[in-house]
């Protein structure tokens, strides 16, 4: 079955399995690797990425549930490079660096909702995204400094 | 004098061997007292791959993707121990798109044993292995296999210990007469508690993609030791080493579980060999929880016996430890051998087989466990005493390793107990247990920290300087997510004089040859910056030489910084490049090789940290409020990094007090909660503020740097300062540990 999906501005019709998951048509078909496979269950976030805005575990999303939505993944956030890349990286917030792009995409959703999040409300909004590697702390302080506010 | 080969000792999690090392005096580097104005190290710096992996431009091993690549699946024991009595091979091989089936029977082009097996001995064992065209065609190979199992009882702990079944010889380490002096001591306390079988978890599985070039094999392997990788699979495949080139340049985190090639590459280049296409074989998430690996289960009683002074006068430890199907037994006695003065010491450890993979490393592996149950009795010892648990540590503190006698090359625990009761209000920590008007029990523990990390040869770095005044630093190091690789980048960059974006450090290829050791052992900042910056002091001293000849003044009197040769009386001050421009296509080449550990030392670092949790005595559930992390590791290269090695220990301690723990069904022998929703690792929402100090001493004994590893300490002391905090707060301990809800709830009972 065809399905039309705009991944990052562009636009594709894919003929694919209507029950694939979004994520293995990012990674396997369209090359974009970004988007990790962390659980394949919907419970780390690595998979994150935005549908029409909103952030999904692309992991469980039928491709076909996609089908006329718009797809933003990391790469096509990075592409113009965002506060919140640069902010993760100053403050290091990120170790492994496999769950970042999760992170950077529900974090975007995040600031889009809430420009200048507070701490409870950053961390009620990114507990979906597991990091192994504990940085947490840094996370907290790459999206306050990313919404211009003190990270002290 | 010339280059030699001079024996010494190197040290790995503990176990010392003595080898060879390449001794070479042009390698030699001055040590950078301890007021050096250093330009780079010790200032905080961004990874110099953090807008790569942010952007998720990283290309970890699951990302390779090559043409005609086919996709594997490995089919599992479905239970602990069985017999597999039927599996239809032909079935799987007539699947659509299935390329190549292997089962136990093999056949194999691999040397030795086959990983695959028609008889389970432990849950998850790999019975026989698919390659497909996709996934999906591999997953209906699996299950035209149809296998059928026989079902044995498993092996299970409790039935081992009392039948004696042991994986090896149990141990006893005693020194002194520990039963005199328990006998004899002033004050005894005796604490059992049982510690959970921990999965690293990391979030990048196991995986491993393979491809055949005629005799030549390349293998992505995420793994933490890209030569252990190598010599493994030329040994398998009968190759040489250069036949064999293994890439790890990013690493979704391993925290001690991706050591070598593992089954996933051998199976890999198996499977590759056989179908002459590239194979990817990445674990699934339940298959990773399973089978990846686990910190050892334990059980564990200490007895202590101390003097009316504090001082210790025996201990003596018993451990049981769930060894799975066997594994180097990790030093679950070290903590009581070493951590405090005391003359009398037994310590048992029963290594007891049961019907899980074998146990292997997760950072600190054995100290951990040791430490989380140790530290608990030195609370109830101090209780027993009426001392304030940490003036107890002081009492007890020792500058020699009582195991060699040696003394230790640094050790500033003082400085880090004063620090860290300084941070945390130690002092006040009475108060918190007034009542809270959140209806929360409130309290604060400490524990001490104790691990490795001097490293050791042998370990190699090169240097190569361009005319544009650009230096590429290449090493063995794989970065599984530590930032050693920019810790590489910014001693390079110190001792060239240059700035940090005119250097960058390479890693993760087996292809340069240039020998690193496995990311392991806290080593990496130990072993290999000190040939980083051998390797550039070479490169620094030709540099020199040539702008000495260039501007016809004395070498001697040219100093190197900040991108600038400048002359010690002022009069000279011009860019590097006014030199390094004249090279052309020509460059200067420096390597470095990592030296002889000092004789007469034993190196350590040593940590204290302390926690404040906040107790729900209606549900159970302990929250972790802050914690203060003071470690002792010498010379910190990159603060920045190092913090965020501290809080990524402390939040794997956090889980590993509060909430990770692999249930095993007794029936199967299976674990049940092999998944990220029912085996619960810390979110951003459990995270506590987490303080972070370092003593940031160089240790002076330990030449070129002064600077001990990182990645381990932190996870050491966390679990048993919670616990700690847990019975400051409450009066009570619980039999085990994490402090689930349930077991809070019974101890409150």
């Amino acid at each position: 079955m065809p399905v039309s999906i705009e991944v990052n501005g562009e636009a594709h019709v894919l003929d694919v399995e209507p029950t694939r998951r979004l994520l293995a048509v990012l990674r396997d078909d369209l090359a974009l690797t970004g988007t990790k496979h962390g659980c394949g269950e919907g419970a780390c976030g690595a998979c994150a990425v935005l549908l029409d805005g909103r952030p999904v575990a692309s992991c469980l999303l039928p491709v076909a549930s996609a089908d006329g939505c718009a797809v933003t993944t990391i790469e096509g956030l990075a592409r113009h490079g965002t506060a919140l890349q640069e902010a993760f990286v100053a403050e290091d917030a990120l170790q492994c660096g496999f769950c970042t792009p999760g992170q950077i995409v529900s974090a975007t959703a995040l600031l889009e909702s809430t420009p200048r999040p507070s701490r409870e409300e950053i961390r009620t909004a990114m507990a979906g995204n597991i990091c192994r590697c504990g940085a947490y702390p840094k996370i907290e302080r790459a999206i306050l400094r990313a919404s211009g506010q003190d990270t002290a | 004098m010339k280059p030699r080969l001079v024996k010494s000792q190197r040290e790995m999690e503990g176990r010392f061997e003595d080898v060879w090392v390449l001794v070479d005096d042009e390698d030699e580097v001055e040590t950078w007292p301890d007021d050096a104005s250093l330009q780079v190290v010790g200032s905080p710096a961004p990874r110099q791959d953090g807008a790569v992996r942010a952007g998720g431009a990283a290309r970890y091993t699951v990302d390779v993707q090559l043409a005609g690549m086919l996709h594997a699946l490995v089919l599992r024991a479905p239970v602990a121990r069985c017999r597999v009595t039927g599996l239809d091979l032909d079935a799987a091989r007539a699947t659509p798109g299935v390329r190549a089936v292997i089962g136990p029977e093999g056949p194999l082009a691999m040397n030795g044993d086959s990983p695959l097996t028609a008889e389970p001995a432990w849950a998850g064992a790999p019975v026989a292995v698919i390659a497909a065209d996709t996934p999906e065609a591999a997953t209906a190979g699996l299950a035209a296999l149809a296998p059928t199992f026989e079902a044995l009882a498993p092996l299970d702990l409790e039935t081992g210990l009392n039948e004696q079944r042991f994986t090896e010889d149990p141990r006893e380490t005693v020194r002194g007469d520990p039963d005199a002096a328990l006998a004899g001591a002033d004050a005894r306390v005796e604490l059992t508690c049982e510690t959970p079988a921990h999965v690293q978890s990391p979030l990048e599985p196991h995986a491993a993609v393979a491809r055949w070039e005629g005799d030549s094999l390349t293998a992505w392997v995420s793994t933490q030791g890209i030569f252990d990788a190598r010599r493994e699979l030329a040994r398998r495949f009968d190759l040489a080493p250069e036949q064999v080139r293994v890439i790890s340049e990013y690493i979704g985190g391993a925290f001690g579980a991706k050591q070598g090639a593992g089954t996933e590459a051998l199976l890999a280049a198996e499977l590759a060999r056989s179908t002459g296409r590239p194979v990817r074989l990445a674990l699934g998430r339940h298959e990773e929880q399973v089978v990846g690996g686990r910190r050892a289960w334990t059980r564990q009683t200490v007895t202590l016996g101390a003097r009316s002074d504090g001082t210790l006068a025996g201990i003596e430890l018993a451990a049981v430890v769930d060894m799975g199907a066997g594994g180097w037994i990790f030093p679950v006695a070290e903590p009581v051998l070493s951590i405090y003065a005391c003359e009398n010491v037994r310590a048992m450890v029963f290594p007891v087989r049961t019907s899980l993979r074998a146990q292997n490393a997760f950072r600190a592996p054995g100290v951990v466990e040791g430490v989380t149950v140790l530290e608990q009795a030195m609370d109830e010892l101090a209780a027993a005493l009426g001392l304030d648990p940490l003036e107890l540590r002081r009492r007890n503190h020792i500058d020699t390793d009582q195991g060699s006698g040696l003394p230790y090359s640094s050790k500033r625990l003082l400085a880090c107990y004063d620090r860290a009761a300084e941070l945390a209000g130690w002092d006040g920590r009475d108060a918190l247990r007034e009542p809270h008007a959140d209806g929360l029990l409130r309290g604060m523990g400490c524990a001490t920290q104790i691990w490795w990390g001097g490293g050791g040869p042998p370990a190699h770095a090169t240097v190569r300087l361009d005319s544009e005044a650009r230096a590429q630093v290449t090493t063995g190091i794989q970065d599984i997510g530590t930032g050693t690789l920019t810790s590489a980048r910014m001693v390079a960059a110190e001792e060239l004089g240059l700035p940090l974006e005119r250097v960058f450090a390479l890693g993760g290829d087996t292809l340069p040859n240039v020998y690193s050791p496995v990311s392991g052992g806290s080593m990496t900042t130990p072993a290999v910056m000190p040939a980083v910056r051998s390797a550039a002091g070479k490169v620094r001293r030709i540099l020199l030489s040539l702008a000495a000849d260039v501007l016809e003044i004395s070498a001697d009197d040219l100093e190197l910084s900040g991108g600038r040769i400048r002359s010690r009386d002022g009069a000279l001050d011009l860019d590097v490049v006014e030199v390094t421009g004249k090279l052309g296509n020509a460059t200067i080449d420096g390597s470095g090789a990592r030296g002889p550990n000092p004789e007469g030392f034993r190196v350590n670092t040593f940590g204290c940290q302390i926690a404040q949790v906040a107790v729900d005595p209606g549900t159970g559930v302990v929250r972790v409020e802050r914690v203060v992390a003071v470690h002792d590791v010498g010379r910190i290269v990159n603060p920045l990094a190092a913090s965020s090695q501290a809080e990524g220990g402390v939040l794997q301690g956090i889980g590993y007090a509060l909430s990770e723990e692999l249930v095993i069904d007794p029936t199967t022998g299976f674990p049940v909660n092999g998944h990220f929703d029912d085996y619960k690792v810390p979110t951003i929402a459990d995270t506590p503020e987490i303080v972070v100090d370092f003593v940031n001493v160089p240790d002076a004994n330990l030449p070129n740097l002064g600077a001990k590893g990182l990645g381990e300490p932190p996870i050491v002391p966390t679990a048993a300062a919670i616990a700690n905090a847990f019975a400051h707060a409450t009066g009570r301990r619980t039999s085990a540990v994490p402090l689930t809800p349930a077991r809070v709830l019974e101890a409150l009972a």
